[in-house]
């Protein structure tokens, strides 16, 4: 097709060809063609299937508000053709279609819509019941538009950016441009969104006059000029808003240009007031047949004209409803488009001046009719019209329908930031009524069309945003509202929804095929609310969600109830406002967890590693996941683990031993210098949460650990608890200033006493005994002595900056003992066979200090503390039917059961925590929670392990801990 | 072409001085416990009021999801005898409620999960529900669009895999219950708002609503989100629920992909196909109560994000509605079911959370056998309120519900 | 939804930062003859408000401090509610 290469409103470069591949064909565009004009360029009418019925669909309205141009792009489904650019090379595929667009194999379900009236798949195919599974499959076969392979990469590079401004205005045709100059003029930071690729709206393709024999385009370049040159404006085009929320926050993603850094990135910004000015589209005439391709909104055919170089057809017919309808008929003639007829709904109304230039070009205009049928099997060849009453037909031959009921103003930013609309008999539009807080509309969505108007509009709003940014005055504000006032107001709008139509293939919502025939059936069927038609006939909830039903469903409700106002309220539009990639939100993508001081040479050292919880750690040091070797080596001479992921923290301050008596249940005033002190927290259900060590490290000065888990909430959780009291303490979380080494086995003290120059005798360090001293004069240390594992054990408290250098050292000490690195897993083996538990393994959210064994911890005397969880562990302490935590040995040596199993009888008593086949005992020894009266040593436990079938395992209950009962080892 | 008009539910009608039983909400709880009533046990004489209209509220709003994989032998139970019962009210309501069997998969993203999900799937057999562990090859060869390489964030160890789940479609459920309980003399009040319910002598007496007083011997309070409001409106009693909004979202339809629903803790999420083809992804709460059911930006970003890493072809799909509605949490996240408790005739059921839709079926069976006979079943015993005061939270979680540092 | 929370440290910031802490109840009650009753009461026991109602928040990712807010339960905006309201709000 030749295009025009002539008009400045061009968007296009047509010595630029592009070359792209449409059904395994290569074919031509121009440069700044989207798929959808390159497509239409070469003569391709039917873009793809309709989901239900596999009608043939086309190009309708250019800004890709329904699935009719939907396609597959380089293998992304439902690709929106109308408004992504042409690229060189790119694939493109028809969708929902068996063979092709043009010769659907399932194009014949187009005539058994009698068959599937509205819901009509909850009363058919689930009789006999045996139907239904094969009903099923065939069903999802047929739904979905599009296909994705599950082993599909999504190619591309996607960001994120996250601003902050004074004020935001979405949209960026004159209204929203005047108001981001008034606003940036007050010197305030603006941000302008604008979904197409460049800026204009709805003056930058049209030719009428502004005035002074100024058109509508060139005002348009003179505005973006101007919104250009203010440094304070940032302009971000070819983005849409997808969400806007309360304290305006507003969501959205821009398609990159050629040499941006990204092709997609998502935005979020947070400004302190916003205007909406996203105008209007076009409200679809529904008739027989209105979606058929050849059928086309006005503004798509005008825009296929002056942006993108070519005529929407030959010979039109034009049906609609408001000036910009003969606007766009006029226009076109001139450009050589013949018109059969233009039937305008309105009896009256129209602008004169328009109607001369008509009757001066001698076209065929028809008050007060409408199309009713487009004729044509696959695109149009004729149109019916007829009048309002429907009592006079006739028949024009013709390529292209231009069909347009009316406007609908592009409320989504106002209501999905719970922005009310009330419906507006003058304008038939559900106008603005109620706007969320510093939130301003302006331009055609209030109801305006001419373009003084507008601005004027626009100019308030920002005048009014730049008021909420505290700037400006009320008076200016005011002078603002009276310019616009003497301008002219909102103009009288069709409210003809349908044509005189029975309905059976007039389409008020194009992806799911909804017709207005489904429409009355769920309104017989009592489904009377908009809302609950949408549910019931799926209108509005295809791929375009309510780009075309949009205001036409509740204005159809309303009629054909016959209601005597149109208090219906359109069905609630939901974020995101444009359908978005899930890349595009999903943005740069960031791996979010820590890793210790010693990660780096802990991998070096062989380390397998896994996320657990916030952090990355060492699991295992071989392959051997029963840890075999980690184990004994820490039993028989000296291991060494990287404990830097314990909560640690310091509370100090006059209160701070009150602050620990409240959330300890041990009585923390007895903590002595030098000793450690193990103690717990619970909730106030006596749920215990954490255990770890305190000690002094000076005059109301404490040093404390949690467990790993519970360290990001514990300063939190101690002030919670505490909040009312006025206390003065102070809490520092060093879980990240601070790393752990833990050095544990028979010949831990002798790799010490290597590296450090203290005394490390039994006499002089003994067990549970807690010293600081500083490493070559340097290195402050903090140092426990422990028995987590059971045996000799020395914890070292080392700053992480330290760290490496520290456990370089005790590695080289320990290489005569051959020292051996031993994770996490080694770790829970260790400590299971000395029945020291771990919160979370032994216990779960209901079980209490008592149930699992640590009720000595809890000091009863001290009300006066109001200890967290003491008033519950009183109150529970006699309930006979709690679980309560046992220590189990296999029966018949045979082998651990798996962690998770069941204890049984012929209910569920218990389950089975942690259990080993223990290398150390030479047997199988687990811990289990059971219910109390299981509890007695020698109880045999009956064992359900998963998958077992009819089988059980059992074990007795026995004595804890397995290992070294009277702890010799770790004192030793 | 003008259609007869012949309401599923019956005509509007106007509303008696008097009921047997006044049920407070018109979503799934409600119309099942109606149902049952007026099918089991012959009590018809019963007004469901709704403040909006049926379904509106958390009925319609859940992405629809059922299974039998609870953690504790009170749960599993009443879960197995709700998805039991979908084929049977299919057959019953004669309204095809689109159960669509295909399995749940939980994904498990650390050996710690693995031992979790062990427990679960042991008490589930325990109980007769089939439910295994499969290991991440396993889970993929079900899923082919899983990611199991290790360069995710959480790395997929494996998976629950729950046969007997699957997605039943939840209006159809509402509707198809509507129409059942309506058939049977069941009354359903639309746009009728309950504002208060009258005592005397301990007992309940009536129910006042926008639309006039109503007598009734018997009261069920079964609001979904709203139940806590109206019972501590109503009545003062004060109930250990937080109510959150949840959120949910579905990607534009495409053809088949995802034969199961794929769900995973670590990634707060979970996925799933419905019969029209789009992705339902959803499970984020924002922490802290509100009855708005307002979507936020933070959550379908972080959707994004989890999806992109779990299951990265869906980054080619887009997302193109989200929803919110109302959870109402309890501590140890399983519901509260109670009756003649403080007050004769007065009936609670609420604290479902996020699984009130899964158990809908059989809460409704039971609660309606609690209120014919004034006596607890004893499948219903182990919810009721008292629990909180004796320090016996249900297990229904591992570990604490996090949303007040108290939980 | 964006939830926005004015600390009383470090001022209005990203609701994102904080941390729920419940309905106010008042200051933890004395051990001594508290009953199963009302310890559950203060514990578990909530208003479950769908309107303006006193909450405590911690600014975790920031100063970490504990304080009051008035928020609407049903549009999640923060209220300054005057003296006389105050006492409505607390009933």
């Amino acid at each position: 097709m030749n295009r025009f290469n002539h008009l400045p409103t061009l968007k296009i470069d047509t010595t630029q060809k592009i070359s792209f591949i449409h059904k395994r064909k290569k074919i031509y565009g121009v440069k700044g063609d989207t798929i959808a004009t390159a497509l239409f360029s070469n003569g391709i009418r039917i873009f793809g299937r309709s989901l239900k019925y596999h009608r043939p669909r086309g190009l309708y309205s250019l800004d890709g508000e329904s699935s009719n141009t939907l396609m597959e792009v380089d293998g992304i489904p439902n690709v929106r053709c109308e408004n992504t650019l042409l690229k060189e090379g790119m694939v493109i595929k028809e969708q929902n279609v068996k063979g092709s667009a043009e010769n659907d194999i399932l194009g014949f379900l187009d005539k058994l819509d009698w068959m599937m009236p509205a819901g009509f798949y909850y009363t058919v195919m689930h009789k006999p019941a045996k139907l239904w599974p094969i009903a099923m499959k065939q069903i999802r076969k047929a739904a979905g538009l599009g296909e994705i392979s599950p082993e599909f990469k999504m190619p591309g590079k996607f960001d994120e950016i996250f601003l902050n401004t004074d004020v935001c205005v979405i949209g960026g045709g004159p209204a929203g441009m005047m108001a981001a100059v008034s606003a940036a003029k007050k010197g305030l930071r603006v941000i302008l969104m604008e979904s197409r690729p460049w800026l204009g709206g709805c003056f930058e393709f049209r030719s009428k006059e502004h005035q002074n024999r100024l058109s509508l385009h060139e005002r348009a370049a003179q505005l973006s000029k101007e919104v250009e040159s203010l440094k304070n404006i940032r302009v971000f085009t070819h983005a849409s808003v997808v969400g806007t929320y309360n304290n305006n926050l507003v969501t959205g993603f821009q398609i990159g240009k050629e040499k941006d850094a990204f092709d997609e990135r998502y935005i979020e910004l947070r400004a302190k007031s916003v205007v909406v000015a996203t105008g209007c589209t076009e409200r679809p005439l529904i008739f027989d047949n209105n979606e058929r391709p050849g059928v086309m909104q006005a503004g798509c055919a005008l825009r296929l004209a002056k942006t993108y170089g070519q005529l929407p057809g030959k010979k039109a017919v034009f049906s609609i409803g408001h000036d910009f309808g003969l606007e766009t008929a006029l226009e076109l003639h001139d450009l050589g488009l013949s018109i059969a007829c233009i039937a305008d709904i309105r009896d009256d109304g129209q602008d004169p001046a328009l109607l001369k230039k008509i009757a001066d070009k001698n076209i065929l205009l028809l008050k007060g009719w409408v199309a009713v049928k487009a004729h044509g099997r696959k695109v149009v060849k004729q149109v019916s019209l007829s009048t309002i009453d429907g009592s006079v037909t006739r028949k024009f031959s013709c390529d292209l329908l231009v069909a347009s009921a009316g406007m609908t103003p592009v409320t989504g930013p106002i209501t999905v930031a719970q922005g009310k609309l009330k419906y507006d008999n003058h304008t038939g539009f559900f106008l603005p009524d109620a706007m969320p807080e510093k939130m301003h509309a302006a331009g055609r969505i209030i109801g305006l069309d001419d373009p003084l108007s507008i601005e004027a509009s626009g100019k308030l709003a920002g005048l009014k945003a730049a008021f909420d940014c505290e700037n400006g005055s009320i008076q200016e504000i005011g002078q603002a509202k009276k310019d616009l006032e003497n301008l002219p107001g909102p103009v009288r709008g069709t409210k003809l929804v349908t044509a005189p139509v029975k309905g059976r293939k007039s389409f008020i919502c194009f992806d799911e095929d909804a017709t207005l025939k489904n429409i009355k059936q769920a309104i017989a069927k009592g489904f009377d609310v908009p809302e609950l038609i949408k549910r019931f006939t799926a209108t509005g909830l295809g791929p375009g969600q309510g780009g075309i039903p949009g205001h036409n469903l509740p204005l159809y409700v309303a009629k054909y109830q016959a209601l005597p106002d149109i208090s219906i309220k359109p069905t609630n539009v939901r974020p995101p406002l444009v359908p978005t990639l899930i890349s595009t939100y999903a943005g740069a993508g960031h791996q979010m967890l820590k890793i210790t001081p010693m990660d780096e040479m802990q991998r070096k050292d062989g380390g397998v590693f896994r996320n657990i919880g916030v952090w990355q750690r060492a699991r295992y040091f071989s392959n051997d996941f029963s840890c075999k070797n980690e184990i004994e080596n820490v039993r028989t001479n000296v291991g060494m683990l990287d404990g830097s992921t314990l909560g640690k923290f310091r509370i100090f301050g006059p209160d701070a031993v009150k602050a620990l008596q409240r959330v300890y249940v041990s009585d923390m005033s007895k903590v002595k210098e030098g000793r450690i002190k193990y103690s717990a927290m619970c909730t106030d259900d006596g749920c215990v949460i954490d255990d770890g060590v305190v000690v002094k490290q000076g005059e109301n000065d404490f040093y404390f650990t949690t467990s790993t888990a519970r360290a990001g909430q514990t300063a939190e959780w101690i002030r919670y608890h505490t909040r009312y009291d006025g206390w003065n303490f102070a809490i520092v979380n060093l879980t990240d200033a601070m790393g752990v080494i833990n050095i544990s086995g028979p010949n831990a003290r002798k790799v010490l006493q290597k590296v450090l120059d203290i005394d490390l005798s039994n006499e002089a360090f003994g067990f549970s005994e807690y010293k600081e001293f500083k490493i070559q004069d340097t290195v402050p240390v903090k140092a426990m002595r422990l028995g987590f594992m059971g045996e000799l054990s020395y914890e070292l408290h080392v700053p992480s900056s330290y760290m490496k250098s520290v456990w370089l050292m005790i590695k080289e000490a320990g290489r005569e003992f051959n020292i051996q690195n031993f994770g996490v897993e080694a770790q829970n083996v260790l400590r299971m066979e000395k029945c020291h538990i771990i919160l979370g393994s032994e216990s779960e959210q209901r079980t209490n200090l008592l149930d699992v064994g640590l009720g000595f911890l809890w000091d009863r005397n001290k009300p006066e503390a109001k200890t967290v969880g003491a008033v519950a562990l009183r109150q529970a302490e006699k309930d006979q039917t709690r679980l309560k935590l046992v220590g189990f040995k296999m029966e018949n040596n045979t082998r651990a059961p798996r962690d998770g199993s069941l204890i049984v009888d012929t209910k569920v008593r218990g389950y089975v925590c942690t259990a080993r086949d223990s290398f150390s005992l030479k047997e199988a020894v687990g811990m289990a929670l059971v219910e109390a009266p299981l509890s007695k040593i020698g109880t045999r436990l009956e064992i359900f392990e998963d998958e077992c079938g009819n089988n059980r395992i059992y074990g007795m209950v026995t004595q804890m801990p397995f290992y070294d009962p009277d702890g010799k080892r770790m004192k030793m | 072409m003008f259609f007869k008009r012949k309401p599923m539910w019956g005509k509007k009608k106007k509303l008696k001085s008097s009921y047997d039983v006044v049920i407070i909400g018109g979503g799934l709880h409600s119309l099942a416990t109606a149902y049952f009533l007026a099918k089991d046990h012959g009590i018809t004489d019963v007004a469901v009021l709704e403040k909006n209209y049926i379904g509106f509220g958390g009925a319609g709003r859940n992405t629809a999801i059922v299974r039998a994989n609870q953690r504790t032998q009170y749960n599993v139970p009443l879960y197995k005898e709700a998805l039991d019962l979908w084929p049977i009210l299919t057959k019953d309501l004669d309204y095809n409620l689109m159960f669509n069997n295909c399995g749940n998969l939980n994904l498990m993203h650390s050996e710690a999960a693995m031992t979790a999900a062990r427990m679960t799937i042991a008490t589930a057999q325990f109980h007769g529900v089939e439910s295994h562990l499969i290991d991440a090859k396993q889970a993929k060869e079900m899923v082919p669009a899983l990611n199991i390489s290790e360069d995710i964030t959480f790395p997929i160890h494996g998976a629950m895999f729950h046969p007997p789940g699957g997605v039943v479609r939840h209006d159809a459920v509402v509707w198809g219950l509507a129409r059942g309980a309506a058939k049977r003399g069941v009354e359903i009040h639309q746009e009728t708002e309950a504002l208060g319910i009258g005592i005397q002598n301990g007992k309940v007496t009536s129910v006042t609503t926008s639309r006039g007083t109503i007598n009734c011997k018997q009261v069920l309070i079964s609001a979904g989100g709203y139940s806590a409001s109206l019972i501590h409106g109503m009545l003062g009693i004060k109930l250990p629920i937080s109510v959150l909004t949840i959120q949910a979202m579905v990607t534009q339809p495409v053809k088949p992909l995802l034969n199961h629903v794929v769900s995973s803790g670590a990634y707060h999420a979970y996925a799933n196909q419905t019969l029209k083809g789009e992705i339902a992804t959803g499970a984020h709460m924002d922490p802290w109560p509100n009855y708005t059911t307002l979507t936020t930006a933070h959550y379908i970003k972080h959707q994004a994000e989890a999806l992109s890493e779990f299951l990265p072809c869906l980054r080619g799909l887009r997302f193109m509605r989200i929803w919110g509605g109302l959870a109402d949490m309890t501590p140890d996240m399983a519901p509260i079911m109670d009756g003649n408790n403080q007050i004769e005739g007065f009936f609670m059921d609420c604290g479902w959370g996020y699984f009130g839709f899964k158990s809908c079926s059989a809460v409704g069976k039971y609660m309606s056998e609690f209120m014919a006979k004034n006596e607890c079943p004893d499948i219903l015993k182990p919810f009721a309120l008292k629990r909180y005061e004796e320090h016996r939270l249900m297990g229904e979680t591992a570990v604490v519900v996090n949303y007040t540092p108290d939980n | 939804m964006a939830l926005i929370i004015t600390c009383p440290v470090c001022g209005k910031r990203n609701g994102y930062e904080f941390k729920f802490g419940g309905e106010e109840k008042g200051p933890r009650p004395d051990e001594t003859d508290l009953t199963p009753k009302a310890w559950c009461d203060y514990v578990h026991m909530n208003h479950c408000v769908a309107g303006v109602q006193k909450e405590w928040w911690c600014h975790k990712d920031g100063c970490g401090s504990w304080f009051t807010i008035y928020r609407d339960t049903t549009t999640n905006l923060e209220r300054q509610v005057q003296k006389a309201d105050h006492q409505e709000a607390e009933k």
